[in-house]
């Protein structure tokens, strides 16, 4: 990745951080930027519903049936990496 | 000024509260400002972005409903009817206003009051919807109450807006639509949720169910454990009733598109006959199990697991503080002892919920 990349998908992750933080009543401190926030306790699974809805409205990243994955959804990484993909067309 | 309030579960004791909602000091990541006002409250930017979310979800909510025609499905929705007031406002809306065919869907827990059953069929008859009802087996079901309160099934952080009790229920209220949805091939499941109990951005999602499943297995694993392979049954659909059908269902809460203050709702499902049943706690309108699960979650974490929810209507002028407060306050505890003998707790359990031999609030 180039500057600007790396500073966009900085930003993803950003706005991730901001709506988990601020839905899920926890701080960003709080967070294991690698691993499931579902394993962490941090959400449920009607949570990661939410997180979808949150990514399509936000980043017009539109979710497919066969992107539900914990391969695109097991981390906050993970998550940010995958937005910023689909909406650069890589995926 | 901050306001301290008693405790339901501990009187005599009270708490610091937020002056503006009814948060309380042990709710996560609360702060409150020199005016003893919470964060939450504060969040000005958190407000605007949920405004923002509810129209995107009235968006997608009509731009779903009118594709819907050509699908040709016997019933537009299945609706998850728990006979309180907001599921059957929530029945009158999809009825009335957006002109869906129902199938009305009832999880008989074993503590749904008499009176509101009586409610749920006054409503679908005055409403002309199907209903069906269905009662799992009660001693797995009580079995999976009994380990949700007592055991660390569920992740902490899910717990802010539910109980563990509740939250048990509430998946298998969900599962079961689902099921239904997909074996009558229904393209939309409803319920009766309120912002606060789900945020903005839960309004309408898509129920990928493998993806789900596989996402709360860990708590499966925990519930398996502690109940038995029993509670697949209960909370799985099997792979045969999902491949047959040709997609995954929308769950929609409409009740979050609109606003509208608790009166409000209960003079419209009164014009149908809803009457509030007695000797429920302040937060529920059907279900007798709550006064039980309210104690619990109290207990284990310190607040209400209504005070998000009714901070949510306080702040968005659908209610007033001290009408909230007046919920929280508002639980049956001589309950209890026939609540917990139902459920059959253990004597340990009891004394580690602060019970006495017989159900009764110790000390």
């Amino acid at each position: 990745m180039n500057a600007n990349q790396v500073a966009e998908r900085s930003r993803i992750l950003e706005g991730l951080v901001t709506f988990v933080t601020r839905s899920f009543m926890v701080e960003a401190s709080d967070i294991d930027m690698d691993k499931s926030l579902i394993d962490q306790g941090i959400i449920d699974s009607f949570g990661l519903m939410e997180i979808t809805t949150f990514i399509e409205n936000t980043f017009g990243a539109k979710i497919q049936e066969q992107d539900m994955t914990r391969e695109a959804f097991g981390s906050m990484n993970k998550m940010a990496t995958f937005v910023y993909r689909r909406k650069c067309g890589e995926i | 000024m901050t306001e301290t309030a008693p405790s339901a579960r501990q009187p005599g004791v009270t708490r610091q509260r937020c002056a503006r909602c009814v948060l309380s000091a042990p709710f996560p990541n609360i702060k409150f400002d020199v005016e003893g006002v919470c964060n939450f409250c504060r969040d000005e930017v958190g407000a605007r972005s949920d405004d923002t979310a509810i129209d995107r979800g009235r968006a997608r909510v009509m731009e779903l409903f009118a594709a819907r025609k050509a699908r040709g499905a016997t019933y537009d929705a299945v609706l998850c009817n728990s006979g309180g007031k907001d599921s059957s406002y929530t029945l009158k809306l999809a009825v009335e206003k957006y002109g869906l065919t129902v199938l009305s869907f009832t999880l008989d827990n074993g503590f749904v009051a008499p009176a509101a059953r009586d409610n749920i069929h006054r409503i679908v008859d005055a409403l002309g919807v199907d209903h069906i009802t269905v009662r799992p087996a009660l001693d797995v079901f009580k079995s999976v109450v009994r380990a949700a309160s007592m055991l660390p099934i569920y992740g902490e952080q899910s717990l802010t807006r539910i109980s563990a009790g509740c939250n048990a229920c509430i998946s298998l209220v969900n599962t079961t639509a689902l099921r239904l949805a997909l074996e009558k091939e229904i393209p939309f499941i409803l319920a009766g949720f309120t912002l606060g109990q789900i945020p903005a951005n839960g309004i309408v999602y898509r129920n990928h169910y493998r993806f789900l499943a596989e996402s709360r297995e860990a708590s499966m694993s925990r519930l398996r454990d502690a109940v038995g392979l029993e509670v697949d049954r209960l909370y799985g659909v099997p792979d045969s009733v999902i491949d047959r059908a040709p997609t995954y269902p929308y769950n929609i809460n409409l009740l979050c598109l609109e606003s509208i203050t608790e009166t409000q709702i209960l003079a419209e499902v009164g014009k149908l006959g809803w009457k509030r049943p007695s000797g429920l706690d302040g937060c529920s309108s059907n279900c007798m199990l709550n006064t039980f699960n309210n104690y619990v979650h109290e207990r284990r974490h310190g607040y209400s697991p209504y005070e998000l929810e009714l901070s949510h209507l306080v702040r968005k002028d659908l209610m007033t503080r001290s009408e909230a407060l007046e919920k929280l306050a508002d639980q049956p505890l001589e309950q209890l002892p026939y609540l917990v003998k139902s459920l059959a707790l253990s004597p340990e359990d009891l004394a580690t919920l602060g019970l006495s031999a017989d159900g009764q609030v110790a000390g």
